[in-house]
Formats: structure tokens, C-alpha cells, sequence
């Protein structure tokens, strides 16, 4: 018998993400005993929340929090709050503070708004780990503009060796979009007017057409890097730059999945050209090349 | 959790099942749920329901062509006993919604009125689905409560395990003479999951009146201008799909996150962080630097 936390990251990886949230606690409810598990190796999407103390916005996963709590990266506070709850090392929360602002510009320059987080904690081992989170939603402000939302989640552990640093990086992105159509949406104001007495819209060709297309999904890659450091400071620098590089590389890598892949097999099921033409095409050129041959 | 919720649980995820992948999802269930005896008892009406939505394809007993599943193949009459229709060869079977194979075949004697108009429409559909598919099955019903209605069903599947991906098309449009209307819809799901989980969905409602020229012709006649409407729409809306493509990387996914920043390059880390120092250094001169 396979492993029952392989069996459920398999079960996950094959249903719709767009209902992940909503599968996980499926699955937490026929396995009481195996939440943590499953809260700790299947991402879900960011849950936005406001820091009571500053205002701010700030990003709630399960890394931030202590029982129903989130931690705040801005005020260092839980929200609902809580008298013992996980908090860095005062040390470590310095850093935390440096890489929150850091990240926050980053933030801006890539993604001109949307929200980022940062947490840390301490290892047993004594290093430390962390993660980044980044999100962005657009949400249309009629019915057929285009909706979307990213999420990335970044989690790092880290080592010192002398004045080198091992970094272990694993990355994953959410990303959503959605388009709607229909015949309304395709027809010209004027058009719209001339139609607004008649019973029902439809196009020039005489269809109606009303539909929604969604990609939806979530990619996940990791690295193993060693990098120099001087100061505390400089696993900022570190994690920033492996971070940014492989946020380009899964950007190009969603893009082709998303826009490419998907899109072939559809034209793996269909094709626009007609088939039979092509089919008595290529034996007709056959037979001239027997012809010529003969 | 008790075992009627778990039965609705696993049901509900046997009907999120990508295509050509309920196996796979079951035999996680089967580990997650270890309980066969409960599940063989109470996932038969999820997989039922799955195979009629899904538009199952199967082997006609008897034939060399498969038939679609599908609540129009169902045989209302057949008592007791479940029972699908391949009008084509004119047979009815029954399905084992688990084994996903057919059995018992009988021979079912067709509606006299109908049936040239419903040949004349399989014809044309066939021809289309050979113009257009790689490996698509169709079939085409009457329907019995409602004379002049016919059901056309297109379903394309394309499982690749070994490259983590799987398709499936599914296109249906009832043919109503006595309204002089074609309406349909077009659903596809694509699955990609090496190293994630992607999934492509799409809805198409389609609708469109019939000139009355169409209908009064003669059946071959007026099946072929009919298929000749669908195969423009079924055409129209794979290129509008690439528009949406387009639409969707041009605006969202530019929208969402930038390759770089304005300035065309990557971050300056040390910058970065000297940049944060600097805006603190010259925020605290604003306090104390005037006086």
C-alpha cells in the first residue's frame, strides 16, 4: 500500500485547482490525523489580511501562523491576538523587518501593487529559514474584462559555512486567469442601441454565444545554491537575487505551459484545417512522386 | 467523518476528475478512504454520473465503432434494467460503469419517421468528425417524447500519462425542427501536471436560428447545411480561443507581474537594501538636519 500523504499530494495534483481550498479540508476530514501533513505540503492561495497595529496589508499562510493566529510582518503582532504566540528571535526579527522592506520594493518594481510578506524562524540546527510571499489579483470591473490573480510562496532554509551560506529554495506560483465572452460583450455600443428593443442579442452571423475560459493551476521548482556573505544582511541579497532569477524562470515557464502547452492540446483534439483535404492531399502528392519516379 | 460523508467526499472528487484520470483519482481514494467494500457499494452512482457527463466512448458489441454515453443514449423504456443506444447500428446495450464496457446487445427497431432524418444527420457528422478530429467518437439520437429533435454529440479525448497531460473535447447541439433552432455547447478540459497541476477549462453556449430554407429541404440536404453551421462555429470559436490566448497573456499575466522592471533590469540588490538605509538617513535629516 502507498504511502497515505503520497496518495493525497497525487489526488491533489490531479483536481482542479481552483477548488483546492475546499478539497484540502475534504481531505482533513476524512484524516483528522494527517492535517498538519497536508497543511504543510499542499499550497494553497495567500489569505489576505490587515495589520490592526499599522494598517498594512500582509499575507497569511501556514507559516505565520499559531493556531487560528496570524503573525503581521509589519507589528510583529497575532491577530486574533495571542499572548505566547511563535515570535523570532529578536536577532532574527531585525532581519525580518530589512527583508520585509527589501521585498517590498521588489514588489513594486515587478508587480507595480499587490501585497508581500516575509517570515522567518530559527532552525534547530541553527541556521534559519524563511518565506517570501507575493501576491496580485485583478479583479474586472465589468463582467467580460479579464480577471487573474498570482501568488508566488517562497520557502528557504538556510546554512552558514564559514563565510559561505547553503541555500535551499523551493518555489511555487498560483496563478488564475479568467475571460468571459459572449455576444454582448463582442457587440459595439451603437450596436448595442440599435439592438436594445429587440428580444435577445446576436452577432452578424446570426449565433448567440455566451462562455468563460479558464486557466488555472499552480507550478513548483526548487534550487540548491551556495552563495558569499559578509553580514547578516547579506542573506537578503542572497535569497533576493535567487529568488528574482527563479521568479523570471517560472514566469517564462507558466507562460509556456499556460499559453503554449495547453493550447496544443486543444489542436491535439481538433483541428482547424480540415483533416480529409490534408489526408487526400499528401496521397496525391504520393502518387505524383511515384509518377515521376516510374 | 462518517461513511455516508466519506461516500459524498469521494464522490465529490471522482467528478473533479481530469480527463481519462478517474482511475488514478479512485485508486487514491482507495488508499486515502481503505474501505473497498464501502466504496464498491457507494461511488457507483458518482462514476454513473460521470461517464453520462463525461460522454463516456464505448466498444458496441457487435461493430467496429464506438458509441458515446450520454443521458440522450439512455433507453427510457427498458424497465428495470439500465440500458445505453447506438442508434447508429441500432442496438441497445447495457454498460458496466465501472468495467466501462457494454454487454447484452439487442437490436432496437428505430422510429419510422425519424430515423431518415437522424441517418442523414449521423452521415454528415461523421463526415465532419473526420475533417476535424484526430480521434473523435459522435453519435447522433432522435429523441422520443419530442418528433423533429435531434441530439448530435462530439466527444475527442487525448490521454498522454507519460507526458503528464490529457484533453478532452466535448460538443453537443440539439437540432429542434419544430422551433427552427440549433443550440449547443462546446466544453473543453486540458490537464497539464508535470511538476504542477494546470488546468484549462472552458464553457461555450451557443444558439442560432435556422433559415427556414434549411429546414424544408430534404434530409441530406439540410443535415449537411446544418453540420456546415456547426463545423463554421466549432472553427470560429478554436481561432477566437487563441484571441482569448492572447488577450489573456497580453493583459492578465502582463498585468499580474512584469518580466522586469521599467528600468529593463534586474534589481540591485545591494542597492536594494543601501536605497532603504539612504530613505531612512534622509528622513532623519528632515527631523533633525533643518533646525
Amino acid at each position: 500500500m502507498a504511502d497515505l500523504v503520497d496518495s493525497m499530494l497525487d489526488l491533489m495534483r490531479r483536481l482542479p485547482p481552483t477548488r483546492t481550498e475546499e478539497n484540502v479540508a475534504a481531505l482533513i476530514g476524512i484524516c483528522p490525523d494527517y492535517a498538519d501533513d497536508l497543511l504543510g505540503s499542499v499550497d494553497q492561495p495567500l489569505q489576505l489580511k490587515t495589520d490592526r497595529a499599522t494598517g498594512r496589508d500582509y499575507l497569511a499562510c501556514d507559516y505565520n501562523r499559531d493556531g487560528e493566529s496570524f503573525r503581521s510582518p509589519w507589528s510583529n503582532e497575532y491577530d486574533p491576538p495571542l499572548e505566547d504566540g511563535t515570535i523570532p528571535t529578536p536577532k532574527l526579527r531585525k532581519l525580518e523587518i530589512t527583508a520585509n522592506e527589501a521585498f517590498d520594493t521588489y514588489r513594486e518594481m515587478y508587480y507595480e501593487g499587490g501585497v508581500s510578506s516575509v517570515y522567518l524562524w530559527d532552525l534547530e540546527d541553527g541556521g534559519f529559514a524563511g518565506v517570501v510571499l507575493l501576491k496580485k489579483t485583478m479583479t474586472p470591473s465589468t463582467p467580460y474584462e479579464p480577471s487573474g490573480s498570482w501568488d508566488s510562496i517562497h520557502v528557504f532554509e538556510t546554512a552558514e559555512r564559514g563565510r559561505q551560506a547553503h541555500y535551499k529554495l523551493t518555489s511555487t506560483v498560483m496563478l488564475q486567469l479568467v475571460t468571459r465572452k459572449g455576444s454582448e460583450g463582442e457587440n459595439t455600443e451603437a450596436e448595442k442601441k440599435q439592438d436594445s428593443h429587440r428580444v435577445g442579442r446576436k452577432n452578424a452571423d446570426g449565433w448567440r454565444r455566451e462562455g468563460e475560459v479558464s486557466l488555472s493551476g499552480s507550478m513548483t521548482r526548487q534550487t540548491e545554491q551556495d552563495w558569499p556573505i559578509q553580514d547578516g544582511s547579506s542573506h537578503i541579497t542572497n535569497t533576493g537575487k535567487m529568488i528574482e532569477e527563479m521568479e523570471i524562470k517560472m514566469r517564462n515557464l507558466l507562460q509556456e505551459v499556460y499559453f503554449g502547452k495547453t493550447r496544443d492540446i486543444v489542436y491535439d483534439l481538433r483541428s482547424i484545417d480540415d483533416l480529409e483535404k490534408s489526408r487526400r492531399q499528401k496521397e496525391l502528392q504520393k502518387e505524383l512522386v511515384g509518377f515521376i519516379k516510374r | 467523518m462518517d461513511a455516508t460523508e466519506q461516500i459524498q467526499t469521494a464522490s465529490s472528487f471522482l467528478l473533479q476528475s481530469p480527463p481519462g484520470e478517474i482511475n488514478d483519482v479512485l485508486n487514491d481514494i482507495r488508499n486515502i478512504i481503505s474501505d473497498d467494500d464501502l466504496l464498491q457499494e457507494g461511488i457507483l452512482p458518482a462514476l454513473k454520473e460521470y461517464n453520462i457527463t463525461q460522454f463516456m466512448t464505448v466498444d458496441v458489441p457487435g461493430t467496429d465503432h464506438q458509441s458515446i454515453v450520454s443521458e440522450a443514449a439512455r433507453v427510457s423504456n427498458s424497465g428495470t434494467e439500465e440500458r445505453f443506444l447506438d442508434p447508429r447500428s441500432k442496438t441497445s446495450y447495457v454498460f458496466d460503469h465501472l468495467g466501462l464496457e457494454a454487454s447484452d446487445p439487442q437490436t432496437v427497431e428505430p422510429d419510422a419517421d425519424s430515423e431518415p432524418f437522424r441517418q442523414a444527420l449521423e452521415m454528415s457528422t461523421l463526415t465532419y468528425l473526420a475533417a476535424h478530429f484526430h480521434e473523435g467518437v459522435s453519435s447522433v439520437f432522435s429523441t422520443v417524447d419530442t418528433p423533429n429533435r435531434f441530439v448530435i454529440q462530439v466527444v475527442a479525448n487525448k490521454y498522454n500519462p507519460k507526458n503528464f497531460w490529457s484533453g478532452r473535447w466535448r460538443s453537443e447541439y440539439i437540432v429542434d425542427l419544430n422551433e427552427n433552432q440549433i443550440s449547443g455547447k462546446i466544453l473543453l478540459n486540458v490537464h497539464y501536471y508535470e511538476q504542477g497541476n494546470v488546468q484549462l477549462t472552458t464553457m461555450h453556449d451557443v444558439s442560432i436560428t435556422l433559415p427556414s430554407a434549411i429546414v424544408t429541404s430534404s434530409p441530406t440536404a439540410s443535415a449537411s447545411k446544418i453540420l456546415a453551421l456547426i463545423e463554421d462555429e466549432e472553427g470560429k470559436y478554436q481561432s477566437s480561443l487563441n484571441e482569448t490566448y492572447h488577450e489573456m497573456g497580453e493583459k492578465t499575466f502582463k498585468g499580474l507581474r512584469r518580466a522586469l522592471p521599467l528600468t529593463r533590469q534586474k534589481l540591485d540588490w545591494d542597492k536594494v537594501l543601501g536605497y532603504k538605509l539612504g530613505a531612512e538617513l534622509s528622513a532623519s535629516k528632515g527631523i533633525f538636519g533643518n533646525s
